[in-house]
């Protein structure tokens, strides 16, 4: 798991005054609203960085033909308990074979580590103020499951029986 | 009973040391009280209007004398006595201290118990039939099934904040002693004409505010395929559950409003995880996984079968009222299934004290191979008695006070821990109970009514079932008062009940007090309408509720005048 210290970032989003640019320019490393990437799609230039942040009651298969054009798909926990964005990240793994980065953002609170690691999630932009050491301890501490997940795909019975 | 692999030991104890971590970083304020309670919540642990409550997962109803001793040591060594049986088959405790929760949760992890998704926005613990593997009328033993969607659920990455919370109960006999048509998922086995098993599976019932009757999905579903399958269902719920309002969160409203495109959006879902998905195919269940779990549920060595052995015509009255209701069908010949009673004066249904449970656990050891089960009705069960034990088995349950022969009777009510425990509830559910309980205390009148489903909750969360009894009382709120509605002639879908449906309500709420004559109001309406040997039920069906309904309202005092009336 990529722990984000947003300093360091060279992903940005477009702002403005009044809400995100409606058509941005092409530059490497932007992370564009679904919304930004609908308009600029057609004439985007190929093999530039590019993200897309995806609320998290967007259907994620309207994505899936632009996947391999995209870098970094940033998923949204509004709320720490609304777990939407699992499910969203499950599909872009499993389903869709997505191979960038797909990081969490908005409420991420270190006890949530283990499902994001599970279901997808190779990034994440913690809440600050987080401690590092109960997030590396929240990792480990249940190392194996029964459930087949993203990260380990076969069951506990299928594991076993291999 | 399932048999703990050296890995199952170990998740449950990684489980307890994640459990102590998050409680430690509680208490020492890193983790705010707001953040802590989801966590606490997958954990089992409510905050109530005493004391933390904690419950503790009885998967499937199933518990050996050894788990139900270690219930009673924690009962007594860190709660005040006793505990409180459910409806979920579950245990809760109401007075144990937050601090101490950690060693608690060690304390069940040394037993293979603890309290995972037993609350929270999560998929529950699953429930079953209490006669599964031992019922006469069992086509498909349910528990390694139970068992095998026990784990699949625990702690899966993908459900653990789902909208709302997510019941899933499992059956596989003719009778569905599981109410099934009442929970998210109900799942009831059966065998095709080639022999083979299957599930038919039903989504989107469930009580609270808005009583819904859970809606055929699949009739038949290969019964390898259930992950994958209801895998599909979580997922859509996952993603289009509604979770603006807590009230209309549950599946069943998504189920309701959605219909056909709901279906068609998990036979979608289903097709795309094994068609598309990468090892889409992984989470169906190879024959020998479900043998390795099968094999956990065999018959125990000391259960032969056995020449029955009839009660004797000359037995005494009160042997023969405990054999009519207590003693119940066996799947091998010359045994049987005794439900232990739960429901007696003087203590509220579905509790016993540290020694009561020390006693049934005995008991288990002496007649039923060490194992009982916790019922849907709030009552503890030894699956595995000696016809030829039965008239020991009576005096020793009569010594420990389980022996009532109520089982099924109007004294055998359902009912939530409500407002005297429990901060959700608006009325209290206990005291109502109990006066129930004094009002009919005669065994006589008890046994002449006959069979009836009374159920009580103390809040429209319906833990107490209210929706589904025959009768049914819910607790309401009404200017910081406590009223009850009552409502008639639902049912849980059993077979004396009829097709699962929730009760109609007679009218405005009743004070408290008036209760008991409301009950017995309805009772005398029956008992007078009545033709030969029919049930409660079946007069009210045939009759209709009119003559009822005014005999309820007939019965009123504090609120007769239409001022006292409350609307709620």
């Amino acid at each position: 798991m990529k722990f984000i210290d947003t300093r360091q970032d060279p992903w940005r989003t477009l702002g403005g005054e009044d809400g995100p640019m409606p058509s941005p320019k092409p530059a490497p490393h932007q992370l564009l609203t679904l919304e930004q990437w609908h308009a600029v799609r057609e004439h985007w230039p190929l093999g530039l960085p590019t993200g897309v942040k995806l609320p998290n009651h967007a259907d994620v298969e309207v994505l899936e033909p632009d996947l391999p054009r995209l870098g970094l798909v940033a998923l949204e926990f509004p709320k720490w308990t609304d777990g939407r964005a699992y499910s969203q990240a499950r599909l872009l793994r499993a389903r869709y074979r997505f191979g960038g980065e797909v990081r969490a953002t908005g409420e991420v609170v270190v006890d949530m580590l283990p499902l994001l690691a599970r279901t997808g999630f190779d990034a994440v932009v913690m809440r600050p103020g987080y401690r590092q050491e109960a997030a590396d301890l929240a990792l480990r501490v249940v190392p194996a499951h029964y459930q087949g997940d993203v990260s380990v795909r076969q069951p506990l019975f299928a594991r076993a029986a291999t | 009973m399932y048999k703990y692999t050296d890995f199952d030991a170990q998740f449950v104890q990684a489980r307890a040391a994640q459990f102590r971590d998050q409680l430690e970083r509680n208490l020492s304020g890193e983790l705010s009280d707001d953040e802590f309670r989801p966590l606490r919540l997958q954990n089992g642990w409510y905050v109530q209007r005493h004391a933390p409550m904690l419950r503790v997962a009885v998967p499937y109803g199933e518990l050996s004398s050894t788990q139900l001793r270690m219930l009673a040591r924690i009962a007594r060594e860190f709660d005040r006595g006793y505990g409180h049986f459910t409806t979920r088959q579950n245990l809760q405790y109401n007075w144990i201290p937050l601090p101490r929760a950690a060693d608690v949760m060690e304390a069940l992890a040394s037993v293979h118990m603890h309290g995972i998704q037993t609350s929270g926005n999560c998929i529950r613990n699953i429930t079953s039939d209490a006669l599964a593997g031992v019922a006469a009328d069992e086509v498909v033993d349910p528990r390694p099934y139970c068992e095998i969607l026990r784990q699949w659920s625990t702690l899966h990455p993908e459900f653990a904040f789902l909208p709302r919370k997510f019941k899933i109960a499992v059956t596989g006999a003719r009778e569905d002693r599981a109410a099934i048509a009442w929970h998210d998922i109900g799942l009831h086995l059966q065998k095709n004409a080639a022999g083979e098993v299957g599930f038919k599976v039903l989504v989107g019932g469930g009580m609270g505010r808005t009583p819904i009757i859970g809606t055929v999905i699949r009739e038949f579903l290969p019964w390898n395929q259930i992950l994958v399958f209801i895998e599909a269902i979580v997922r859509v719920y996952n993603r289009y559950g509604r979770r603006d309002n807590m009230y209309k969160a549950r599946i069943k409203i998504l189920v309701k409003a959605e219909g056909q495109k709901f279906i068609d959006a998990v036979n979608t879902e289903y097709r795309d995880i094994l068609e598309r998905d990468l090892d889409g195919a992984a989470h169906i269940i190879p024959q020998a996984e479900f043998d390795r779990v099968a094999r956990c549920f065999t018959v125990p060595a000391s259960v032969q079968p056995r020449a029955p052995q009839p009660l004797p015509g000359d037995a005494p009255l009160a042997l023969r009222r405990w054999f009519e209701r207590n003693v119940h069908a066996h799947a091998i010949p010359g045994h049987a299934a005794v439900t232990l009673s739960l429901k007696r004066p003087a203590q509220a249904p579905g509790d016993a004290t540290d020694q009561q449970m020390e006693q049934a656990a005995d008991l288990a050891d002496r007649f039923s191979a060490g194992e009982l089960r916790v019922t849907h009705d709030q009552n503890l069960l030894l699956p595995w008695v000696k016809q030829s034990d039965l008239p020991a088995l009576y005096e020793a349950a009569r010594a420990a006070g389980f022996a009532t022969p109520n089982i099924g009777l109007l004294t055998d009510m359902i009912a939530c821990p409500g407002g005297d425990f429990c901060a959700l509830a608006n009325a209290r559910s206990i005291p109502i109970a109990a006066a129930i309980t004094e009002r009919f205390s005669d065994l006589d009148e008890v046994f002449d009514i006959g069979d009836i489903d009374l159920h009580i909750s103390g809040c429209i969360n319906s833990c107490g079932h209210h929706h589904s009894g025959h009768i049914g009382i819910l607790g309401v709120d009404k200017d910081g008062a406590e009223w009850y509605q009552v409502s008639l002639a639902g049912s849980d879908g059993s077979t004396i009940s009829g097709p699962s449906v929730p009760g109609k309500v007679v009218g405005p709420s009743f004070a408290a007090e008036e209760v008991p004559d409301v009950i017995e109001a309805l009772i005398d309406t029956y008992r007078g309408r009545r033709s030969g040997a029919e049930r409660f039920i079946d007069t009210l069906r045939r009759v209709g509720h009119d003559p009822f309904k005014n005999a309820a309202n007939g019965a009123r005092s504090a609120t007769r005048s239409p001022n006292a009336t409350a609307t709620a």
